[in-house]
């Protein structure tokens, strides 16, 4: 009963005598390639690249000063919720950076590294996360010239 | 065995310690608002729901449920039972009864202040539930106390801004984790309660709709990873079926979760896991090519089925397209095309890097590692939480106002990703102080578990190891530590000024600092809102953009043409038309709304950014959606393409009733020595048309800042004739007596000049 079901579809249709091989690089990807992508994206998001896409900034702004030059300026000041290109993307790359110094202190963790490498490690953690914190504080600054003040 | 007793008490305490203080500093840290101003409602939203909430509580539930508001969207008037997600209203309204109950009489409006401050503290907890679950308990403590003060979070959940999102949050992350609870168990118990706690969320939030894409996502991710079991079959098909049953229950939703777009994904990975799990039932009874071939004819007549199904469904239209709001997070471009309401709304801007660092601070940099250990130590929770982060973050990304869903797994991972790194510098100092802590140490870090699996010696090599690093790392260790504290530290102190300095102000009392710290409070609002209610008539129709529908219909309890719950977008779109064209266009369009007043911002006089002139591009392009042939948006620029209200200006935005609503009388004012008269401090710019009349309305109120201008619109018989002053009118005088009777027919001329001979003719006034 059951078998005559679904041989049923072959009475009528003939099966092509073919092989369809999985292709080799079609397999789940391994944990370190998902980590990369995700945090590719998240660079790109932090960065705001939906809100260059749709508001469509300049990279990088310009005024005149009192000379009547025009001067590149990095930074939309006082504006929130509006930015350049540039300084979206610069500040993201801090943020990623900061994300993999906490990462990378992990690996002092491994009891297999030797004692100079763990050193190492932690002082390149350790600075990735400063430098990333204290410059994304320096951009607050620029960007919120009252932030942490009153 | 005592032992263990203390311990486990003692680490009950801890937790019960931290959690109660998270929820205290949680509490605390939203009272800005309270303590500067009043306990009051905040903003536009929340006056809805708190006039709502206390027609509630006056009526009953059920008058509730029936109430048709005709005071909104005048002639149209308002389902507020059918519209509304009542979870909020419900919540408070039965903390009232409860509380009346024991005889604490407690105003409904403190309830609704209070309301978000209190389920902070509930969510926090929620929160550490969830990451329980999913890592340990001590992550679970670092993410409760993450949470109870982001800023991510506290944005929507100061005391007073009494919205939907204060308990959502709550609602989302208790489902979640009763999701992962249900997953790892694989109990019905659990099931049925995720069904009952999303049914809550669905009379709360809209936002439901992430709960209901995101559950069968992690399923179908799991299926895609041959992560199938028994355990997930049954929590999601018990879920899925109860939550749908329990959804349509609220009004408002109905038959969309069976009939929309986006409840779809839903429907066919239920299909899809039943399919599954009929394959893994039939393959135990099979034989192995038997088994192909079925597997074979079923996929194909399996998707043919469901392909034709959804094709049909939705031709047929049984099956919504994605409504515009939804549509719009995936094609970004959208809604800056098509809808310009939705885009017109500030919190549904993209988000800039700012908004990131803003209302996350190191959260941001710590949520990729947390991120990493969780895909390292993969398993079926870990996955939700990955998917979680994903979704959150593209989401995050598109709308400033989706930072909220983010908030959360960013506390999460980042608790993680801190409880991780503390683990490793803290633990391994005292790893030979002790027997019982080693084993601690074996459970909680499952990297140094995996490595004993591996080498399969005795711990005894590591303790080798590790007093071996010691020498090295003791003080780079607490230098460490140091450090990170300090970054918690500066976490909280910019968790604490952000709070203070951009999320407490009501907006509806404005405080500006004098330069010696004196403060100063503008309450125009209230006070527009206030002359309103006492000086008009109960049935007048008040005119306004429909930012302040719901406060003019909460605070001055009248009939408004427009409100925040914009459903209607050709009934704004006539408003932002009356707005934008000249004063005899726009009285047409507002006889034939029957106006009496016309309410606008105007915060030229103490430069209050957010008036109606700033947001007047907004009502002429949503204007012009509707009525391209009278209104263009090119025609409000100047010929470089620029918005300005001075000389300059375009001479239609010049002439547009919204530009003489606001500057009416404004250039005779001289705000002070230096700056010309008809100085506009928000523009910066001198204002360009000064000397006007108002053929068709009058000033009827213009509170002490000039903030809230509100114009009366004349009756058709009022503007006609021209104006003359009492003293020169002349009064035809009725005693004029015919003195025609029957004998003499002869009628006589008044003020016929008598001719006199020789005289001048005498003129008679």
């Amino acid at each position: 009963m059951l078998e005559q079901f679904f041989t049923l579809p072959y009475a009528i249709l003939e099966v092509p005598n073919m092989k369809i091989k999985k292709p080799s690089w079609v397999q789940q990807p391994s944990a370190m390639v998902m980590f990369s992508i995700i945090l590719a994206s998240y660079f790109l998001v932090t960065g705001g690249i939906i809100y260059d896409v749709i508001v469509e900034p300049p990279s990088v702004g310009s005024t005149t000063d009192e000379h009547g030059h025009s001067r590149p300026v990095a930074f939309m000041p006082y504006r929130v919720n509006g930015q350049y290109i540039m300084e979206g993307l610069a500040s993201s790359f801090l943020f990623s950076m900061g994300g993999l110094g906490f990462i990378v202190l992990d690996h002092i963790h491994s009891p297999l590294t030797p004692k100079l490498n763990r050193i190492l490690i932690t002082a390149v953690g350790f600075i990735c996360v400063l430098v990333s914190f204290f410059t994304t504080w320096i951009f607050m600054r620029m960007k919120l010239p009252g932030y942490l003040q009153s | 065995m005592l032992k263990i007793n203390t311990k486990t008490g003692l680490s009950s305490l801890i937790i019960f310690t931290v959690l109660l203080l998270a929820w205290v500093a949680g509490f605390s840290s939203r009272l800005f608002a309270v303590i500067r101003f009043e306990s009051i409602i905040h903003e536009f939203d929340p006056w809805f729901n708190y006039r709502a909430t206390a027609y509630m509580v006056e009526n009953g539930f059920y008058k509730f449920l029936n109430w048709f508001d005709e005071r909104a969207w005048y002639p149209l008037g308002r389902i507020v039972g059918g519209t509304v997600y009542p979870g909020l209203m419900i919540t408070s309204g039965s903390i009232h009864y409860i509380l009346h109950l024991l005889n604490i009489d407690i105003h409904i409006r403190d309830i609704c202040v209070f309301l978000a401050p209190v389920f902070s503290g509930l969510t926090a907890i929620s929160t550490y539930l969830l990451t329980k679950e999913l890592w340990s308990a001590g992550a679970g403590l670092f993410a409760a106390c993450f949470i109870a003060i982001v800023p991510g979070y506290i944005s929507r959940s100061v005391a007073g801004s009494y919205d939907n999102e204060g308990i959502a949050i709550f609602a989302l992350q208790f489902t979640y984790f009763l999701w992962l609870k249900s997953v790892k168990t694989g109990s019905i118990f659990w099931a049925c309660m995720t069904a009952l706690s999303y049914f809550y969320m669905v009379s709360a939030w809209g936002g439901y709709v992430f709960i209901i894409n995101l559950i069968p996502l992690h399923v179908f991710v799991l299926l895609l990873m041959g992560r199938y079991s028994n355990r997930l079959f049954t929590s999601y098909t018990t879920f899925y079926i109860l939550g749908l049953l329990l959804s349509m229950q609220i009004p408002f939703v109905g038959f969309q979760p069976i009939r929309t777009s986006e409840h779809m994904a839903a429907s066919g990975v239920f299909a899809l896991i039943i399919a599954v799990a009929a394959l893994k039932y039939l393959q135990t009874m099979l034989s192995k090519s038997e088994f192909k071939s079925l597997f074979i004819v079923g996929a194909l007549v399996a998707a043919a089925v469901v392909f034709l199904a959804v094709v049909v469904l939705t031709y047929a239209g049984y099956i919504a397209p994605w409504s515009g709001r939804f549509y719009s997070l995936w094609d970004t471009g959208y809604a800056k095309i098509h809808i310009p309401i939705i885009a017109s709304v500030s919190e549904h801007q993209p988000t800039t890097w700012f908004s990131f660092f803003f209302d996350l601070h190191v959260l941001v940099t710590t949520f990729p590692a947390g991120l990493w250990y969780c895909i390292k130590n993969i398993n079926d929770e870990r996955v939700f939480v990955v998917l979680y982060a994903l979704s959150a973050v593209y989401f995050a990304g598109v709308m400033v106002r989706l930072m909220l869903t983010l908030t959360p797994v960013v506390c999460m991972l980042s608790g993680v990703a801190f409880s991780v790194l503390l683990d490793l510098f803290l633990r391994e100092e005292d790893t030979h102080r002790s027997g019982d802590s080693d084993v601690d140490d074996e459970q909680t870090t499952s990297s140094n578990r995996r490595l004993y699996d591996k080498a399969g010696r005795v711990p005894k090599m590591k303790h080798e190891q590790v007093r071996e690093s010691d020498g090295i790392g003791a003080n780079i260790r607490s230098i460490i530590i140091v450090v990170m504290l300090l970054l918690l530290m500066l976490f909280a102190v910019h968790c604490t000024w952000v709070t203070s300095n951009a999320y407490s102000s009501p907006s509806i009392v404005l405080a500006s600092y004098g330069n010696d710290g004196s403060r100063q409070i503008l309450d125009d609002f209230r006070e527009a809102y206030y002359w309103l209610s006492q000086n008009t008539d109960d049935n007048a129709r008040v005119m306004s953009w429909w930012d302040y529908g719901y406060q003019i219909a909460g605070m001055a309890n009248r009939t408004t043409l427009v409100d925040n719950n914009t459903w209607n977008n050709s009934h704004i779109a006539l408003v932002g038309k009356a707005m934008s064209s000249n004063e005899s266009a726009a009285y047409d369009i507002m006889t034939s709304l029957d106006v009496d007043y016309v309410l606008v911002i105007f915060g030229g006089v103490i430069g209050y950014s957010g008036d109606d002139i700033n947001k007047f591009l907004w009502m002429v392009r949503i204007a012009e959606g509707e009525h391209p042939k009278d209104i263009r948006e090119g025609d409000y620029f100047t010929e470089h393409g620029e918005f300005r209200v001075d000389s300059e200006g375009s001479p239609t935005l010049l002439n547009c009733l919204m530009y003489k609503l606001s500057y009416y009388r404004f250039g005779e004012l001289k705000l002070d020595y230096r700056s010309p008269s008809g100085f506009d401090r928000t523009r910066g710019a001198v204002i360009g048309n000064k000397d006007f009349t108002l053929t068709y309305l009058e000033e009827a109120y213009t509170t002490e800042h000039w903030l809230v201008r509100i114009y009366r619109v004349k009756k058709p018989h009022e503007f006609n004739r021209p104006r003359i002053p009492f003293s020169n009118r002349v009064v035809k005088s009725q005693s004029f007596i015919s003195k025609k009777n029957t004998k003499r027919k002869k009628g006589t001329i008044k003020n016929k000049p008598v001719i006199v001979k020789g005289k001048k003719l005498l003129k008679q006034a």
